[in-house]
């Protein structure tokens, strides 16, 4: 009878345990990222998941969270393996209000899943650009940019904003052989027909991503007027190396937002001056949120990342990503008028996202990312970006702000997203929402 | 189509020879540093049977405990010394806490173990070092960076002074291990354990030895791929990947072969650049030296299934 007791008692104190454990976890708002700290991408991931980290580690220390409710930032390792970034999802769908999936490949293997598991897909930058059509992409956000536009704004850039000046040039496409490095190219396509330009398409496996000398040996065979890069992980570093090695301008050799990192172009140092990236983010080290950050996460010992990292274009885009993130929960608290939301009320908050100059100010984020808008046609944003150019230390503005060819790109992307739902039929359609109107 | 592959791309090579020369020197790099690669396979699997899954990771581990061990203010050339040490470590906790125990096992039980010592090394070594990419000592090791350029034909041939000094070093390592293991007793009895274990057994090799011997040297060996490849585009874990490059060498030059893993090494590294640059990437798009070296070694594989200087092992039944 003592022993029964005694077993009595434990279970008890179990059951309580276990009992303030659940109210701990309804008290917060489950936002899992499928990160990737390990692998042949680690080194490009690393500072990216530790920005958005940082951030939702400084909201729960400094206002408790989003509205009153904190988040509960748990990292799911995929190391950038489809595979693993599906298992990730399923493990951690149950509870979560949004997935993070962190690659093009997990995303388009995750897309058709969401809309049965109905819970909302952030890709800040990634992804299938046609999921900017939230007619048919209802549960998918890329804001605040897609690959489409990305490739716009380059290609405005390197033609002065007078695309029919590239007429008989030829560019050179260096990507990565993936889903992420081949989704660029029906826009480009595109455009290399309409504007009478000549576009090489050059792959690179990814096994070859640090052995790159075929790949150079190739443009320098083509002799291109611009290189554009769809690099990411190890591929970036093997580029700029072998370009410096190949001697190839570096003015005329410009990467994708994820080509833009410090530490890869760290490697060439001074040699690598002048090469560009596109970026829809840049980094504000006197912004007022490094303050808060230093403040409540810094100095208590919390973060994973250190001084040199937090000063480069990728934490801060982390930074940036998060914010998207906890903006679209507080739109989805105040409209729902609740705090503890679930994945179809931050499906509305993130697409009723304004993201304005003064609530950029408010933030303390002034000019880390440029201001935008989402509807439910339109789950972009297409908030343009800057041209970030190597000085040999560090990437500084090179251009104005400037903004994708939505003209173009918006057809494109309401006929891929349609071509998209009738390959993948029966795909539900919110017929609520024009995505003409986005 | 049969001018495309059969004339086309010859005319192209007398047309720009500098170009041919180009692409020649870049197969011979990458050749040479496949052929390190695997000779630490080799060396390993000729002493003791195991096919050491592990080699690609200790590339990884060896060059970053270097670059690690510099950036906490150690010099240069005492980070390679500590960095030997620490290999020679490795090697000694290989053999005590996963081999030995393994000792009869079947050679899958074997393998399976170097997979165990993969996973633990990347975890050890993102836990230690972080997955970021870091910049290779070179210049603090005295390695050139500047470039060589030639005009050979009236042509530009670019010759980078860091793979010069790979290619020279790496032949370096290679005749003082051949000589190594010609000439010295232990070299002799690294051979003796692998041609017949139980006669190496009963003339007292110790097995315990050489297991630790063979690995040190594959450290060794991986140490200096690690900077040659660290050297062309930083260190981090993807430099593991690289390593898989090296199964085609050993399909095509034999396991036991130290000749066929460097004549593999430098056979897959040449052809699969000339392949891609004058076939593949006018006729097929490109990035076919993904597949083209193990196409080439499956069809070496087809005509001599033990490579093409391995030996044929013939088993009583």
């Amino acid at each position: 009878m003592k022993h029964f007791t005694k077993l009595a008692a434990a279970a008890l104190a179990l059951s309580v345990l276990a009992g303030g454990a659940a109210a701990d976890e309804t008290e917060a708002l489950f936002v899992p990222n499928l990160a990737y700290r390990t692998g042949p991408f680690a080194a490009t991931g690393i500072p990216l998941m530790n920005g958005q980290r940082d951030y939702a580690l400084m909201l729960n220390a400094r206002d408790g969270g989003v509205g009153g409710i904190k988040l509960n930032f748990e990292e799911c390792e995929t190391g950038y393996n489809t595979q693993k970034g599906v298992e990730c999802y399923e493990k951690t769908k149950g509870t979560a209000i949004v997935t993070q999936p962190w690659s093009t490949g997990i995303t388009l293997q995750v897309l058709p899943k969401t809309n049965v598991d109905q819970i909302p897909i952030l890709a800040p930058g990634y992804g299938f650009s046609p999921m900017a059509d939230g007619k048919v992409f209802q549960w998918a956000y890329n804001m605040p940019g897609s690959y489409w536009d990305a490739a716009s704004m380059i290609l405005k850039y390197i033609s002065d904003g007078n695309l029919d000046s590239l007429k008989g040039k030829t560019i050179a496409y260096l990507h990565l052989d993936h889903p992420f490095g081949k989704e660029p190219l029906p826009y480009l396509e595109k455009m290399a027909a309409d504007h009478g330009f000549k576009l090489e398409p050059i792959p690179v496996g990814l096994k070859e991503m640090q052995n790159q000398s075929a790949q150079w040996l190739q443009i320098r065979r083509l002799r291109p007027d611009y290189v554009i890069m769809w690099g990411w992980g190890a591929m970036n570093a093997g580029a700029i190396t072998e370009a410096v090695k190949t001697k190839f301008p570096m003015e005329n050799f410009v990467g994708t937002w994820w080509s833009g990192h410090d530490a890869d172009l760290n490697i060439v140092g001074d040699k690598g001056k002048g090469y560009k990236s596109i970026s829809f983010s840049r980094p504000v080290l006197d912004a007022p949120i490094m303050a808060d950050l230093k403040k409540y996460v810094y100095d208590k010992g919390d973060s994973l990342s250190n001084d040199e990292e937090r000063s480069g274009v990728f934490y801060s885009r982390g930074l940036v990503i998060s914010m998207i993130l906890s903006e679209a929960i507080a739109t989805a608290q105040e409209h729902f008028g609740k705090k503890d939301i679930g994945p179809a009320d931050l499906r509305w908050g993130l697409e009723n996202l304004n993201i304005t100059d003064e609530r950029l100010a408010e933030l303390g984020m002034t000019g880390m990312v440029a201001p935008f808008k989402t509807t439910c046609g339109d789950h972009t944003g297409h908030s343009g970006g800057w041209i970030l150019e190597w000085d040999g230390t560090k990437f500084v503005q090179a251009s104005d702000h400037l903004m994708p060819d939505s003209e173009v790109i918006r057809p494109m992307e309401v006929e891929g997203a349609k071509a998209y739902a009738e390959a993948n039929a029966p795909w539900p359609v919110n017929e609520t929402c024009s995505a003409e109107a986005g | 189509m049969f001018y495309d592959i059969f004339i086309a791309p010859f005319v192209d090579m007398v047309e720009a020879p500098d170009f041919l020369m180009q692409v020649l020197w870049e197969g011979l790099v990458s050749g040479i540093l496949y052929a390190l690669i695997a000779l630490g396979f080799v060396l390993i699997f000729r002493s003791s049977r195991i096919f050491n899954f592990a080699q690609g990771i200790m590339v990884v581990f060896a060059a970053l405990t270097l670059v690690g061990l510099y950036a906490m203010g150690v010099p240069a050339w005492i980070c390679v010394i500590l960095t030997l040490g620490v290999m020679f470590v490795l090697a000694v906790a290989i053999e005590r806490i996963v081999l030995r125990p393994l000792v009869g096992q079947p050679d899958i039980i074997l393998f399976m173990a170097t997979i165990g010592i993969t996973l633990f090394l990347i975890g050890f070594g993102e836990v230690i070092f972080g997955g970021e990419n870091k910049v290779m000592i070179t210049e603090e090791l005295g390695i050139p960076t500047g470039s060589v350029l030639l005009e050979p034909f009236g042509g530009l041939l670019i010759l980078e002074q860091k793979d010069i000094t790979a290619v020279v070093v790496a032949a370096l390592l290679v005749v003082g291990l051949l000589v190594f293991l010609n000439r010295t007793r232990m070299g002799r009895a690294i051979r003796a354990l692998g041609d017949d274990p139980q006669a190496a057994l009963s003339v007292g090799i110790s097995i315990q030895t050489i297991w630790v011997l063979v690995w040190f040297i594959a450290g060794i060996i991986a140490l200096v791929t690690g900077i040659a490849w660290g050297a062309r585009a930083g260190v981090s874990f993807a430099l593991e990947v690289i390593a898989y490059k090296a199964l085609p060498v050993l399909m095509l030059g034999g396991l036991e072969s130290i000749a066929g893993a460097i004549i593999g090494g430098l056979m897959i590294g040449i052809l699969e650049k000339l392949f891609e640059i004058y076939w593949g990437q006018p006729l097929l798009g490109g990035n076919t030296e993904t597949w083209f070296a193990f196409v080439l070694a499956l069809i070496v594989l087809l005509f001599r299934p033990q490579g093409l200087f391995g030996e044929k092992i013939i088993e009583r039944v």
